[in-house]
């Protein structure tokens, strides 16, 4: 009888592995792993045949085949093998081979798995739990891979490779894209390779433990699997090290008290367990009888079968034919540039730019008319200094070359590497990317230019100009593609250069349709368009297509092009891939059919030729360079640094920092300090720290920062004498004194215990979400009921430190604001409470919320903030009940704040059993707490009447965010604000716009005269559906600042954030229309992306500049109609008294006075009746008048309160008389 | 006039010079221009009754059969409805090119599905662009959220702004039966005629889908089921263009159903796909062709009736007006809120009996519809009842019913990726569901328009543990009974003629063990 022999084949997304197992003892006889560089049906073809050739004895029949893995779909039915889904494969081999497993890591190649063994206490039953990575969490092999050729480190150095936990920077795991961003911030920083990859393992491992577990415990023995966990000795070690400290975090102790070593294991051949758990599931799984067909129709599939199969969903390739692409060489091709060339020892004079970017460098020399000399590229080497210095040499060369002597005038930086060489080489300018991509555009394409599209290596930025200004720009957030890299990236995979990539992709004829958007998505893409047999030359044209679509649809988001104008500018070294080039010109003259559509001729080099030419404006201007030479800079002798010693200290982030210190020839130091995240970190020692500190207090004296001012004040205690007293108070009081004192009376009797009682109860509110707009309500409710103020606790601000302590607990994976307040709750259990002990952490779900904005159809919050306590509640009860066994109540009802009797009786149902309250006493602390609402946004909305005061006395720009209440935390803004408050602008919350009718009935008047809106807060002239609360203040902030001259806006919205998406084209149109400047950072996250942020804040204070001209202007202007207005009044008025009274005498004073008197009342009247459009805009100018008018108001409504409060006092002291009287009575 | 007293001065004609001089001087500093433009979001929405006869409108979005028997009850009582198609992969490119970024899928594929036709129309069959504009409209469900589905008329109206077709018009039904536009003479009326026509289509929807889903696994003859139902899927749009009774239709597609011959002893895992409506409800590429891909792979589908979203509604208005109940009220407060109840509880009563009367004439017998009382309390120790948007505490309410009263062997939850509902709160939330139900097996998925693989293989990882649970069932109901399989044959084969094609009633999740149950009579 011949044996039946299994095949068990695991196709994954990089590499092909094939096992042969002996089904009657289940031993492998056979097996081999190989790379398939793509070309997975090939791969498995070879392996499958060298199988045959090593095992002649096998016949086809006794054969079963299973195959598992990415890949393995298109090839089941052609093997004639039965599909095994891999992560059923690994768990059943792990089963089969290592019964005292319980958790499994595998990395792969495209993705992630954790499996969990659990034993089911009520039936036995072992069960398997298992999770998969959801798209965005693809710091997988694929990202290692690609981080390891930017590193540049050898293959036999990674092996060597220890993991080292001191020397951890930020790397943000969440997605390839935002992975390699900070790993070549860190590059160029000068952050050691080690150092490096050591942060993107810890960074790959928290991530999988804190997303992919889904809030479980990895219990021991722990399996790690998969390619980067078999081969990366120094992920394994991450691995040991982080795994056990969660066990120490989560209170679990394995059963055998073995080393980490025995733990957590990664076994021999981890490789084929896939293939080999295809074999022990199929052997299994008898049901389904498959016949193995052998290779013939592989090797057949492989030469025909796969175009076959394409079928129409292909979309046409780049070109319809040769002609078409003669005609668009002719017209794109790029001229070869030739370096000038020079007479012997001519002494060459001209100005370098550097333009540092994220995979390459690149340096030019102009010459003192701007003209371009000679241009330099290089690929990144890590160090932004190293790059620099050869990039000058090789310039030098280029004069050497030719014997001639090279006098360098002046030199300019942009790009990542600006800030470290605007250090250490003193260059004249550091210029931001995209003004340098302006300049160079006007340049070498005229003024005219309307938009300019520049496509990076890693980065997508488009300026859109007016009158040779930037007027707007868009830049890709982390979470887009499309970019240089991408391509390079392909061209790689595919072992073809980079410069031949349009070669290849013109060949195509027909291409797949990508999906655009991120990179990780659009090379999962490619895995599965690869699987379904298109070849490289239709992938790659595929890609190209693709490209324009990121760039005017992810990005730009503009879909009526032709709005834009018709002089588009591509630049960028993407543009050198005319494939790419031919992509972009066909999508915009699609859409603008009378486009003009230029390549800049130097597109690689257009950042560096920019810097050099704003290097010649600066030094020009100045009348002389600061810049420390060229061979002074090529001579620059650099060291960098990152240990202990150079942490930051000065706050409990405790940053890890990188010095780079740099010493010219003559002997003179410089340190450029990076990684760090706050501004704390550019200094050393503490004096410096306490002079950064008296800065910044005199910074935010000067421009304050009213986010951060709210941000803080809705958790403080309010003081009493500051609370105001509403109406609702007096009429409460009045209408029930009988009541409350006939109810105080029972009370009266245990009071001592209740006092007791409540006085010791100590209650924990996580400070996160619609906490932030009602903080003020809940303690105020609670002292009221007679809490202690400290013993009201909150959580500390979001910081990296909180997030990672308690960021591990959560099954999904929403927007940040919602994930990190498990991390608040977390820090309420384990930090505040293990300080003094708390009685109860309150997170109720706050369903509604109420709102200043009227005709409303509802004003509910989002659900996922809604629903988020009952998250948090659900991940600290999984596992175990972390509440009970610190003995605290966790209370997440729901609470509903638009309706106040309904929050009443919420809160009574809440807190009445655990304080014993009467209905009344929950009554009055209801009403307490509405009027510490009141009184925050009346000291908010004072606050924010003085700064825009300010900006329009003083003709300034303030900056108003738009977010939602808990983008005033600065651990989710990330501090942007503050970057532009040290920039000298200040920042006004959505709360602190006074919303006083009067004030803004200036700003509004208009619309409510055209019957466009109701009232003053109306916003159903841009937005009928406007039920999502939080969204639609955002959208009438919009409004206002739309409104306001001196009001520029930036815009702040979290990472899936689904009630703010539906709003991004209505601000865009409200800001666009009204032309109010106006940046928007979309897609905020966990990390911070530094480097994104920096060059964000650069543009928009450029563009804010810009502004801030044409306000003066407008303002110079003005004053000067006002002054010709005036003289032509007086011109006119003698004409007309010398007209009707020739003898009347202009000397006489007293007669003229009378006139101007006379003057002035006929004016004052006229201007009463009469309001022309003219006069309006001269009001809003004059805006002085109206703010001293609202002051007026918001004074008179002040004093109504202080005679509210007086009776109010008044009843106060009424009870108290009867109180005692009534006491005294008992007494008696 | 001003007086002038003193010196006869013309202030008037001084002024009036001066303003002359001031505007031309304004414009020679370039001032005027100055003056800010605003955005005012043209949003139009007359349709009167006189265009009705030329006005087609366009709809879309839930079932195949309820789209079709929708447009069949609408030109029964006398509108030009016509439905879009099921919004393909093509669709929600369209509209991720005119949509804002960051939306969830569901508003890609269904604004994409609108432009994309309308493009059809201008590009392909050549009609301008306002001759569409005057002769489609384009009709949607509202909701005052909180989830953003209330905001896709904003996004329906982004969209068609960008693609060129500003002045379409979308008009809004509320969900909860309001009515959005002004004016008598309105060309849609959401009348009670119309609400009517509305909610029989989608019960007829539900009923013949249910009876699809229930028996198409079980078939002998596999297309015999589809086959049949299209038929049957034309007698009942032939009564509803006629706006006649349509029982006699079902009593027809009942015995039409009867004689396909099935074999329910087949073993087949009972998937329950829950998850955001509009993900679970489509039938194309918005989910990968879910419910089809399941059945293809040996599964019986437990599809989710739209009727239950209805159900959901009413109780919603139940609930919220009996917390105001228990607040102190005035006497004519508390009235009204009684009256709300008891119309309410009229809804609900008459939603269910029309339901079960269309149920009972196709033959989908035991069929019951969700117990939303029962759903809430089941749910609310893990969901509060108030938190609404998307499914609210029904997802996490139905998972907990499907392990508590055995219903299916695996719950797909199908979400769009970042849906705010489904994905941000109910699955964290069915983490300690799972984790209190250890015997659940829970599965919820992302769509996005791309990755299908991903989710097939995910899919097929579950099924395993599915299939093995369907066995279990089996093997449990042949040990009670003391069969065995040759019993089980050998009865099968006698089997009363009559009981052959009849679903069995629900005793487990295993149609093939209720089947067992019921052929010996258990």
């Amino acid at each position: 009888m011949s044996r039946s022999i299994c095949i068990g084949i695991d196709v994954g997304s990089t590499t092909a592995k094939c096992v042969v197992v002996d089904a009657g003892n289940m031993e492998i006889i056979w097996s081999k792993y190989e790379r398939h560089e793509t070309r997975q049906a090939e791969k498995v073809l070879e392996l499958l045949t060298q199988i045959h050739t090593d095992l002649p004895h096998l016949s086809s029949s006794d054969i079963k085949a299973f195959i598992t893995g990415s890949g393995a779909g298109p090839l089941k039915d052609i093997i004639g093998a039965r599909f095994v889904q891999e992560v059923n494969a690994v768990a059943l081999a792990v089963e089969k081979l290592h019964p005292d497993v319980n958790s499994v890591v595998e990395l792969g190649g495209q993705d992630a798995k954790i499996i969990l063994f659990k034993d089911n206490p009520e039936t036995g039953e072992r069960q398997i739990i298992t999770s998969m990575n959801d798209k965005c969490a693809s710091g997988t092999g694929a990202t290692i891979d690609k981080c390891v050729l930017k590193v540049g480190l050898e293959r036999e150095a990674l092996s060597g490779l220890q993991f080292n936990d001191k020397k951890i920077h930020h790397v943000a795991a969440k997605c390839g894209v935002f992975a390699e961003t900070d790993i070549v911030n860190l590059i160029k920083s000068g952050v050691p390779a080690a150092e490096v990859l050591c942060s993107l393992a810890d960074a790959i491992v928290m991530q999988n433990l804190s997303v992919l577990t889904r809030g479980n415990t990895l219990t021991a023995k722990v399996l790690l699997l998969g390619g980067p966990n078999t081969y990366l000795p120094f992920l394994q070690q991450c691995w040991k090290q982080r795994i056990p400290q969660t066990w120490q975090e989560r209170g679990y102790e394995p059963e055998n008290s073995e080393s980490s070593d025995e733990l957590i294991l990664v076994p021999d051949n981890a490789e084929y367990y896939a293939a080999f758990g295809a074999v022990v599931f199929g052997m299994a799984e008898q049901s389904e009888e498959i016949k193995y067909h052998g290779v013939s129709l592989l090797a057949d599939f492989i030469l025909h079968g796969r175009k076959e199969k394409l079928g129409d969903s292909a979309d046409k390739g780049l070109l319809s034919g040769q002609s078409e692409l003669n005609t668009f060489r002719q017209q794109y091709q790029i001229p070869v540039f030739q370096p000038a060339h020079f007479e012997k020892e001519t002494v060459i004079k001209g100005y370098i730019g550097l333009d540092g970017g994220s995979t390459s460098s690149k340096a030019v020399l102009i010459d003192e008319q701007g003209e371009l000399l000679c241009k330099q590229y290089q690929l990144s080497k890590g160090n932004p200094i190293q790059d620099a210095k050869e990039l000058l040499q090789k310039i030098k060369v280029y004069a050497q070359e030719q014997q001639c002597e090279l006098e360098v005038l002046g030199f300019g930086a942009t790009g990542y590497a600006a800030d470290v060489l605007e250090k250490s080489t003193r260059c004249d300018v550091n210029v931001v990317e995209t003004v340098a991509h302006m300049m160079s555009a006007k340049e070498s394409c005229g003024e005219d230019i309307d938009v300019i599209c520049d496509i990076g290596g890693q980065d997508i930025k488009v300026l859109f100009l007016q009158h040779g200004q930037i007027k707007n720009f868009r830049l890709s957030n982390q979470c887009s593609a499309g970019n240089g890299m991408l391509l390079q990236a392909m061209a790689d995979q595919f072992g073809v250069k980079v410069e031949q990539f349009s070669d290849v992709a013109f060949n195509a004829e027909l291409s797949p349709k990508f999906s655009y958007g991120c990179a990780v998505f659009l090379d999962t893409d490619r895995v599965n368009f690869q699987k379904e047999g298109f070849s490289k030359e239709e992938l790659f044209a595929g890609l190209a297509k693709v490209l324009p679509k990121n760039v005017w649809q992810y990005v730009v988001q503009i879909p009526r092009m032709s709005e834009l104008g018709t002089k588009f500018v591509l630049q960028g070294g993407t543009q050198y891939n005319q494939a790419a080039v031919k992509a972009q010109v066909d999508y915009i003259k699609e859409r603008v059919p009378d486009a003009e559509v230029v390549v800049h001729p130097y597109c690689g080099e257009a950042g560096a030729f920019g810097a050099a030419l704003e290097a010649k404006r600066a030094v020009n201007r100045r009348g002389y360079s600061t810049f420390i030479g060229l061979d002074e800079t090529i001579g620059l002798k650099y060291t960098s640094r990152t240990d202990e010693e150079t942490r930051c200290t000065f706050c409990e982030n405790n940053c890890s920092r990188t010095f780079i210190d740099t010493e010219t020839p003559d002997g003179e130091m410089s340190r450029y300090i990076a990684g760090f995240s706050c501004e704390k970190g550019t200094v050393e020692s503490k004096e410096a720290v306490v002079k950064l500190n008296k800065e910044r207090r005199k910074l935010k004296a000067d421009y304050p920062n009213l986010v951060d001012y709210e941000a803080n004040m809705v958790f403080r205690r309010l003081p009493k004498d500051k609370v105001i007293k509403t109406a609702e108070v007096d009429n409460a009081l009045s209408s029930k004194i009988l009541s409350l004192l006939s109810l105080r009376k029972k009370q009266l009797a245990d009071r001592g215990a209740l006092e007791a009682l409540r006085n010791a109860f100590r209650v924990g509110i996580p400070r996160v979400l619609n906490n932030y707009s009602n903080a003020p309500f809940m303690r105020a409710y609670l002292e009221a009921v007679g809490l202690k103020s400290n013993n009201i606790v909150f959580s500390d601000q979001t910081s990296e430190e909180l997030w990672n302590e308690g960021g591990k607990y959560g099954a999904i994976d929403p927007c940040y604001p919602a994930k990190v307040s498990l991390a608040h709750v977390h820090h309420l259990l384990y930090k505040k409470n293990n300080r003094k002990s708390l009685n109860a952490i309150w997170f109720p779900c706050i369903t509604k919320i109420q709102s200043f904005t009227s005709q409303m159809s509802a004003s509910t919050t989002c659900p996922v903030v809604a629903g988020t306590p009952k998250v948090a509640g659900a991940a600290f009860t999984k596992e175990k009940n972390h509440f009970e066994e610190h003995g605290i109540d966790y209370l997440d009802a729901a609470i509903d704040f638009t309706d106040k009797k309904l929050l009443e009786q919420q809160l009574f149902e809440i807190w009445s059993p655990l304080l014993q309250l009467t209905a009344d006493e929950n009554h009055q602390a209801c009403v307490r707490g509405w009027q510490a609402m009141h009184t925050v946004d009346i000291e908010l909305q004072r606050r924010g009447l003085e700064v825009l005061t300010e900006a329009e006395k003083n003709n300034t720009i303030a900056l108003l965010m738009l977010g939602r209440p808990y983008h005033n935390d600065p651990g989710l803004n990330h501090e942007i604000l503050e970057e532009f408050q040290s920039l000298g602008y200040p920042v006004l919350s959505i709360r602190s716009i006074p919303k006083d009718t009067g004030y803004l009935k200036r700003f509004f008047h208009d619309d409510i005269e055209k019957g466009l809106i109701k009232d003053v807060f109306d916003i159903t002239d841009v937005w009928p559906e406007n039920y999502s609360v939080n969204s639609v203040q955002k959208v009438w902030a919009a409004k206002f600042a739309a409104r306001h001259p001196n009001v520029a806006v930036l815009d702040l919205s979290s990472f899936k954030c689904g009630h703010d998406a539906p709003s991004y084209g209505i601000v865009d149109q409200i800001m666009s229309v009204s032309k109010t400047p106006y940046m928007a950072m979309h897609d905020i996250d966990a990390n911070k992306p530094g480097g994104s942020i920096k060059i964000r804040v650069k543009t928009y204070a450029y563009a804010l500049e810009r502004y801030q001209e044409k306000l003066n202007d407008r303002s110079a202007s003005i004053n000067e109609l006002e002054k010709r207005v005036k003289q032509k009044r007086l011109d006119l008025l003698q004409q007309h008294i010398k007209q009707f009274n020739s003898d009347l005498f202009i000397e006489d004073s007293e007669k003229w006075n009378k006139i101007g008197q006379q003057y002035q009342q006929y004016l004052k009247e006229s201007s009463d009746k009469q309001d022309s459009g003219f006069e309006k805009v001269v009001a809003i100018e004059n805006a002085g008048v109206n703010v001293q008018f609202s002051g007026d108001l918001l004074r008179q409504r002040d004093d109504k309160q202080r005679l509210r409060a007086k009776r109010y006092r008044e009843i106060s002291e009424q009870v108290a008389l009867e109180e005692e009287k009534m006491m005294g009575g008992e007494n008696k | 006039m001003m007086e002038n007293n003193v010196f006869q001065v013309d202030f008037d004609a001084v002024e009036k010079e001066v303003r002359f001089y001031q505007k031309e001087q304004a414009e020679l500093l370039n001032i005027e221009s100055a003056v800010q433009q605003q955005w005012v979001d043209k949003n139009p929405t007359s349709f009167h009754r006189n265009e009705r006869a030329t006005t087609t409108v366009l709809f879309g979005g839930l079932t195949l059969m309820q789209d079709a028997f929708i447009q069949a009850a609408c030109t029964g009582i006398g509108y030009r409805f016509q439905a879009l198609d099921c919004p393909d992969n093509d669709a929600m490119q369209v509209g991720k090119e005119f949509g804002n970024r960051g939306q969830c899928n569901p508003t890609y594929f269904t604004v994409g599905n609108l432009v994309k036709y309308l493009i059809y129309l201008r590009d392909v069959e050549g009609l301008g662009t306002k001759e569409i504009i005057d002769s489609y409209i384009f009709t949607t469900a509202g909701a005052c959220g909180p989830c953003r589905f209330g905001l896709y008329v904003t996004e329906y109206r982004k969209a068609l702004r960008d693609a060129g077709f500003e002045g379409f018009r979308v008009l809004l039904f509320e969900s909860a039966g309001g009515v959005r536009q002004g004016g008598e003479e309105l060309g849609l009326d959401f009348s009670p005629k119309f609400f009517k026509a509305m909610f029989k289509a989608i019960i007829l929807g539900d009923v013949i889908n249910l009876l699809a889903y229930r028996i198409r696994p079980y078939e002998k003859t596999e297309g015999e089921v589809n086959k049949i139902l299209e038929s049957c899927q034309q007698l009942i749009i032939d009564r509803l263009e006629k706006n006649k009774n349509v029982i006699p239709a079902l009593r027809e597609t009942k015995r039409k159903l009867s004689v396909i011959e099935l074999d329910c002893l087949r073993v087949k895992p009972k998937v329950s796909v829950i998850g955001e409506f509009w993900a679970m409800t489509t039938e194309g590429d918005g989910n990968y062709h879910l419910q089809k891909f399941l059945e293809k792979e040996g599964a019986e589908v437990d599809i989710q009736p739209v009727t239950n979203w209805t159900l959901y509604m009413i109780w919603a208005a139940q609930y919220d007006a009996r917390q105001q109940l228990k607040l102190k009220l005035s006497w004519k407060q508390k009235t009204g809120l009684s009256k709300k109840l008891i119309l309410l509880k009229l809804a609900d009563v008459v939603m269910k009996a029309w339901f079960n009367r269309y149920a009972k004439a196709a033959g989908l017998n035991d069929y019951h519809l969700a117990d939303m009382e029962l759903l809430a309390k089941d749910s609310h120790a893990y969901y509060a009842n108030e938190l609404r948007g998307g499914e609210g505490h029904m997802e996490v309410g139905k998972l907990i019913q499907a392990v508590k009263y055995q219903k299916s062997h695996l719950v797909v939850s199908v979400k769009p990726f970042g849906c705010m509902p489904s994905s941000g709160v109910s699955d964290g939330v069915q983490s300690l569901v799972t984790g209190q139900y250890p015997e659940a097996n829970f599965l919820a998925i992302e769509t996005s328009g791309d990755g299908a693989v991903n989710v097939y293989s995910r899919l097929q990882m579950a099924l395993f543990k599915a299939r093995k649970k369907a066995q279990q069932d089996m093997d449990n109901v042949m040990a009670e009974i003391k069969i065995n399989a040759d019993d089980i044959q050998r009865k099968a084969n006698k089997q009363n003629p009559k009981t052959v094609n009849i679903y069995p009633s629900h005793r487990c999740a295993s149609t093939a063990a209720n089947r067992v149950y019921q052929l010996f009579d258990r």
